[in-house]
């Protein structure tokens, strides 16, 4: 099994991503991903939030930031403003991951994309023996509060993006902590790992 | 702070020219200006006021003694901290608190100007800002910041003279007047002008002022910027200083002895022709006036750091209006953010104790001022 945390997830997108480039993080929090991104490979970096709380902790530490929306705010960027969009473990709670997805490999050159594994054997198993829908620290919500909509498989991802025109270009191994050419849909991938962190682009 | 400075700026000889094609010239300038300018003339901060604003942001104010407008964003350890930043706030030309406006004498007629005041826009009013810039000798504003009409100086700013803004703040504000803004500005100065008093702008020096019509002007424009959950709140259906109805047409709710004391102070510190003049310069501005209509034309030349803060209740300048700005902005790569700032107090939101505004101004002001 293979957990990953945010420093790690951090490390290897960081790994991925040219020096000096530009990129846009959706969801980005208070902003840690980007001034990770800021200090290790110097990007140009603007990020979309949708709690204002947040948008204020990121004003503060300098980062430019919008209120808004996955859903409803990325048709306002023009076509390949960025070499990189960014979304980390928020596709599941957006109203139309579809619709995100096409938008996020629209605005930028390549699209970083992670988000909870559902196909992943702990889930498998509690939905299996305790027929309960399951809560871990990666989801830490109970059924009837969790802001996440749509959950899905890696599979389930990685057919979606063949729907979509999309190309997945790598996958990230979690236990190497780093990105590989991705070659198909992987049996232990899809078991074992918790979470998807694909690089994606238009085809 | 320094006193309230008026100075004189162009000439009769190298006057101002003006969008409608005229030339002003002498014009006055009366601006206050709070903490220091350090040496290398980095840390100043130009605040833009709204249309019934004045210069005495962060002072009290000569008329009414109350204080200034922005006192709980402007002064030491303020969002606009003037222990460290030197601020400037000019009143518009147009305006009627010192600079050159239609209550000012001509210095041609020696008699006030009144109707022959040109008619002057929101880029005028700039341009006239920048000459008392050019005047302290600042190449590049730390920051130019405004709310409503200032907030329209301040894209006018970013539009006009890109290389003199380091970083800009404009608040609940829009990049042109939509016909629902228009409309309420015509229907104040109807009410002006309807007022026998008015006598086409030439009541100076008179003991008969169009006070009514000006009166009414403020209480419609003050409805506009309340939101209905607002007035609901501070007011309901609740009577002033009754507890039956009086069956006349007497002031019986306390919304209606509100708004008539709203509008009964703001003439003692206001001039009728004043506000004719500056809610026109609003309904004709249009930022994209020199670019074909084109937002990303009027802002193609812009590079500075920005901020776009609109509020939920806001129905004058609405969000998706402040969001116009930020769509553009964004579209031609340059550093902005946005947010919306979630409170009932409708358009006034920005003039009022917003803790959560306060947080964003200050947050993005130091954090800009640190990379400097």
């Amino acid at each position: 099994m293979s957990l990953i945390n945010k420093t790690k997830e951090f490390e290897i997108i960081s790994n991925i991503i040219t020096p000096n480039s530009s990129i846009i993080d959706i969801g980005c929090n208070d902003g840690s991903l980007i001034e990770y991104l800021k200090s290790n490979k110097n990007v140009n970096a603007r990020g979309m939030e949708i709690d204002q709380s947040k948008v204020r902790t990121c004003l503060a530490k300098g980062i430019s930031v919008v209120e808004g929306d996955a859903d409803t705010d990325l048709f306002d960027y023009p076509d390949d403003l960025f070499d990189y969009s960014i979304l980390t473990y928020t596709l599941q709670a957006t109203k139309n991951p579809k619709i995100v997805l096409e938008q996020l490999v629209r605005i930028a050159q390549k699209a970083i994309v992670s988000f909870p594994n559902f196909g992943h054997w702990s889930i498998a198993t509690s939905l299996f023996f305790n027929r309960e829908m399951p809560v871990n620290s990666k989801l830490d919500y109970s059924w009837y509060e969790t802001p996440n909509l749509h959950f899905c498989t890696i599979n389930d991802f990685i057919n979606l993006c063949d729907g979509l025109n999309i190309k997945i270009e790598k996958k990230a191994d979690l236990r190497k902590l780093k990105f590989e050419e991705f070659k198909g849909k992987s049996l232990y991938d899809s078991y074992f790992s918790d979470s998807g962190l694909f690089l994606i682009s238009k085809k | 702070m320094d006193e309230n400075k008026i100075i004189e700026l162009s000439s009769s000889e190298k006057p101002l020219l003006l969008d409608c094609g005229k030339s002003l010239g002498p014009i006055k300038i009366a601006y206050t200006t709070y903490g220091h300018l350090n040496k290398e003339k980095t840390n100043a901060i130009l605040v833009c006021h709204a249309l019934t604003g004045d210069q005495f942001v962060a002072s009290q104010h000569p008329i009414t003694k109350k204080e200034g407008w922005w006192s709980n964003v402007v002064g030491p350890n303020k969002p606009i901290d003037t222990n460290k930043f030197y601020v400037i706030c000019p009143n518009i030309i147009g305006g009627c608190m010192g600079s050159t406006g239609p209550k000012e004498i001509d210095p041609l007629t020696q008699k006030e100007y009144g109707l022959n005041f040109p008619v002057i826009t929101i880029s005028d009013m700039v341009k006239a800002q920048k000459l008392l810039i050019d005047h302290l000798s600042i190449k590049k504003l730390f920051c130019v910041t405004g709310g409503s009409m200032g907030g329209m100086l301040v894209l006018e700013w970013l539009s006009k003279f890109p290389e003199y803004v380091h970083s800009a703040i404009p608040i609940a504000t829009s990049v042109n007047h939509s016909a629902q803004n228009i409309a309420l500005n015509e229907l104040a100065r109807q009410s002006i002008m309807a007022d026998p008093n008015w006598k086409s702008g030439n009541y100076y020096g008179t003991d008969s002022q169009p006070t009514k019509g000006l009166s009414v002007a403020r209480m419609a424009a003050h409805i506009s910027y309340l939101s209905k959950e607002s007035l609901h709140q501070k007011f309901g259906r609740n009577l002033q200083d009754k507890s039956e109805l009086d069956y006349s047409f007497n002031a019986d709710f306390q919304i209606e002895s509100y708004l008539r004391h709203q509008g009964i102070t703001f003439v003692d510190r206001f001039d009728a022709n004043s506000y004719l003049y500056i809610t026109r310069a609003m309904d004709y501005f249009d930022i994209t006036a020199n670019s074909n209509g084109s937002l990303i034309e009027a802002f193609k030349k812009t590079k500075s750091k920005v901020l776009c803060i609109s509020f939920t209740s806001d129905w004058l300048y609405p969000t998706s209006e402040n969001k116009k700005i930020v769509k553009t902005l964004n579209a031609l790569g340059i550093d902005v953010s946005f947010l919306e700032i979630e409170t009932e107090n409708g358009h006034d939101s920005f003039l009022l104790n917003e803790p959560e505004f306060f947080d964003a101004l200050d947050g993005f002001i130091s954090s800009t001022w640190s990379e400097i």
